[in-house]
């Protein structure tokens, strides 16, 4: 079974193809050209859709880089 | 489809295949339309890299001309009442008074005449595939939601109005809304935080189903060619060898009201140009009889042929297949006995075989829709109100086809043969034939719309219908040829002719024709052996050409004039002088 971490790289490299497995975890909107505003939506909604919950609107706008949407998926998670 | 799953079937494409360029025309942002067109598009043409082209947010009317200068194969359109009057969207603040509802209504009256406006050169290029408005009009109004406003009224009137103005435009093809509701099962359609936050106003699910149905719209599977019905409890109540002639019944009256609405569905499936055939355990007399009951709500002339005896239906779905030279896979076989499906369906394995649910009406409303579906095509042609008659013609030919002198026999029919060189993108047949003839088809390959249209634009490119009647009857048109001419030579890409037009020696003045017309010395084909086109490599074969996975063979016109055999119709040409 595959971890939350796993399943969140899983939405990375759907929607960043050219990602590596090794950058995905240090991938944040400064690190990866293909960040875009377009892009930060699709991730977000494929979480979304992965993990069952949505994300609030300030969400949006704080949650860019890999690390920061693990914590927030993880936080989620455990406190339902 | 789920949006990861759909991410995922991109990430997966192939990157070097031949491109499907698509626009997609909207006013919002395309995002998760975009992904799941793209996903779906895939699935469909999963040789193929798919390209998705889009235009700029809030610009709907600029986005349909780029989509029109575009070198897309195929447009989907979808509208939403905001891009008509930014007032009835989310994200405006332009006031809902009524004097500002009459203006509203003002405006979307004019954005619609330019919506017609902007749609007729896209759909010159290229199909067009349009979804409705699917988000609520804002509740604007003193009524409660339960009751429809005047305001409500008057915009959807509006849009129903304009919706039967685009679909009258040839290559538009207009969603069925309720369809996209009952496959959405109550999910609704607005994400009202997405479109704040990011322009985009669809759920997820929504954006899927809208998707998923441009694709199928676009692009709809071959529809079948016939049906094989069952009789007895099936196409009326009861058993006539049993009950008598007046004792089955179709009507409420007698609670047999469900093979009355068959009987009506096999109705218009037959003017639609769909063959319906009978078989049924029975003595052939008696069936013979109750077909002539004039109440019947199916015209008994549509029923051809009527297969009655005793032995296995199997046997009798195989006679009327040879009688409508059509393959297993074209039909649709259906009959209230499980185990005479069983036994059709493990002699015929590609055919579709329904239960006729006799007893239940719910289900019988799901078969005449799954028949709806089966059958169903975006166009009907003049050739769909032939082909029952010449079937029967074709029938009586077969039977002289293996007399010592043919030809002689092929003279009295006096025949015509028309072959129209003048190139029509609007016109359905050609591109028809093309993607649902199997046995003489040059190669097997299936063309889109946009191919097809992108081949007529070519400068050398030449396209040729071909037209035939005799005494029978008229044929339509039942032959496609495509292929370019270049010096003494012809390069032929597709060459397909439905089998009702068999054994008239018809590919033969169509060789003949090539041969005159273009004044070439030879003909070249993009041959492709395939398990289905075993005419046509008999064809070949009868000039000597050697098909030995070569991907061309051609036939010199010496050739030709050799071993051609005589030629017994008259043949006429039309071209762009005619």
């Amino acid at each position: 079974m595959k971890t939350t971490s796993q399943r969140i790289a899983q939405c990375f490299s759907n929607v960043f193809p050219n990602l590596s497995l090794d950058e995905i975890p240090r991938a944040s909107t400064a690190s990866v050209a293909a960040w875009d505003s377009v892009a930060h939506i699709t991730l977000l909604s494929a979480i979304a859709e992965e993990f069952q919950f949505e994300f609030s609107p300030e969400d949006f706008e704080q949650l860019i880089s890999f690390p920061l949407i693990a914590d927030y998926v993880e936080q989620h998670i455990n406190h339902g | 489809m789920k949006l990861n799953d759909a991410l995922a079937t991109i990430k997966g494409q192939n990157q070097t295949g031949s491109a499907k360029v698509h626009f997609l025309v909207c006013g919002c942002q395309p995002l998760h339309l975009a992904t799941f067109l793209h996903a779906y598009l895939l699935q469909r043409f999963p040789d193929n890299r798919i390209e998705i082209l889009t235009g700029l947010y809030g610009d709907f009317f600029g986005n349909l001309s780029k989509a029109a200068d575009s070198s897309a194969a195929a447009t989907a359109v979808i509208f939403e009442w905001n891009d008509l009057d930014p007032r009835l969207g989310l994200r405006s603040s332009g006031g809902w008074s009524k004097q500002s509802q009459e203006d509203i209504l003002v405006t979307c009256r004019e954005r619609f005449s330019r919506l017609v406006t902007a749609v007729q050169p896209l759909a010159s290029r290229m199909p067009v595939v349009i979804a409705k408005p699917g988000l609520p009009i804002p509740p604007i109004g003193h009524t409660t939601r339960t009751q429809a406003s005047w305001f409500e009224l008057q915009l959807e009137e509006q849009l129903t109005s304009v919706l039967v103005q685009l679909s009258d435009i040839s290559g538009v093809r207009i969603i069925q809304h309720s369809q996209l509701q009952e496959l959405n099962a109550g999910v609704s359609a607005l994400d009202a935080k997405m479109e704040l936050v990011a322009g985009f106003p669809y759920t997820v699910p929504y954006a899927s189903i809208v998707a998923r149905t441009w694709v199928e719209v676009l692009y709809p599977l071959p529809p079948k060619k016939g049906l094989i019905t069952d009789l007895d409890d099936t196409l009326w109540a009861g058993i006539v060898g049993e009950v008598g002639i007046e004792g089955i019944s179709w009507d409420q009256q007698h609670h047999a009201q469900l093979h009355g609405l068959y009987q009506q569905m096999l109705g218009n499936l037959a003017d639609c140009g769909v063959l319906i055939g009978a078989c049924s355990k029975n003595e052939l007399t008696v069936v013979q009889s109750a077909l002539k009951r004039k109440d019947l709500f199916l015209n008994s002339e549509n029923l051809f042929p009527v297969c009655a005896g005793w032995g296995e239906k199997s046997k009798s779905v195989g006679e009327i297949l040879r009688a409508w030279n059509i393959g297993a896979q074209d039909v649709v076989f259906v009959d209230d006995d499980p185990m005479e499906l069983s036994e059709v369906q493990r002699s015929f394995p590609e055919t579709t075989c329904l239960l006729f649910p006799k007893n239940d009406p719910g289900k019988l409303w799901n078969l005449l829709g799954e028949l709806r579906d089966l059958f169903g095509k975006p166009a009907i042609t003049a050739e769909d109100q032939l082909r029952r008659s010449s079937l029967r013609a074709a029938t009586q030919i077969r039977l002289n086809e293996h007399q010592a002198d043919s030809s002689e026999f092929l003279r009295t029919l006096h025949g015509i043969v028309t072959f129209d060189y003048r190139k029509n993108s609007s016109d359905s047949r050609p591109l028809e034939l093309i993607n649902k003839t199997n046995q003489f088809n040059l190669n097997g390959r299936r063309m889109t719309e946009g191919e097809w249209r992108a081949a007529l634009d070519e400068r050398d490119s030449f396209v040729v219908v071909v037209s035939y009647e005799d005494k029978f009857g008229p044929l339509g048109r039942i032959a496609t040829l495509i292929g370019a001419r270049s010096g003494p030579s012809a390069f032929i890409t597709h060459w397909v002719m439905s089998c009702r037009a068999f054994s008239r020696r018809l590919e033969y003045h169509t060789l003949e024709c090539l041969f005159r017309h273009l004044d070439v010395e030879e003909v070249e084909f993009r041959f492709q052996a395939t398990d289905r086109n075993q005419p046509l490599q008999d064809f070949f074969q009868h000039f000597g050409v050697h098909l030995n996975g070569s991907p061309t063979c051609r036939i010199l016109r010496s050739q030709f004039l050799s071993r051609a055999e005589l030629l017994p119709h008259q043949c006429h040409i039309l071209n762009e002088n005619h």
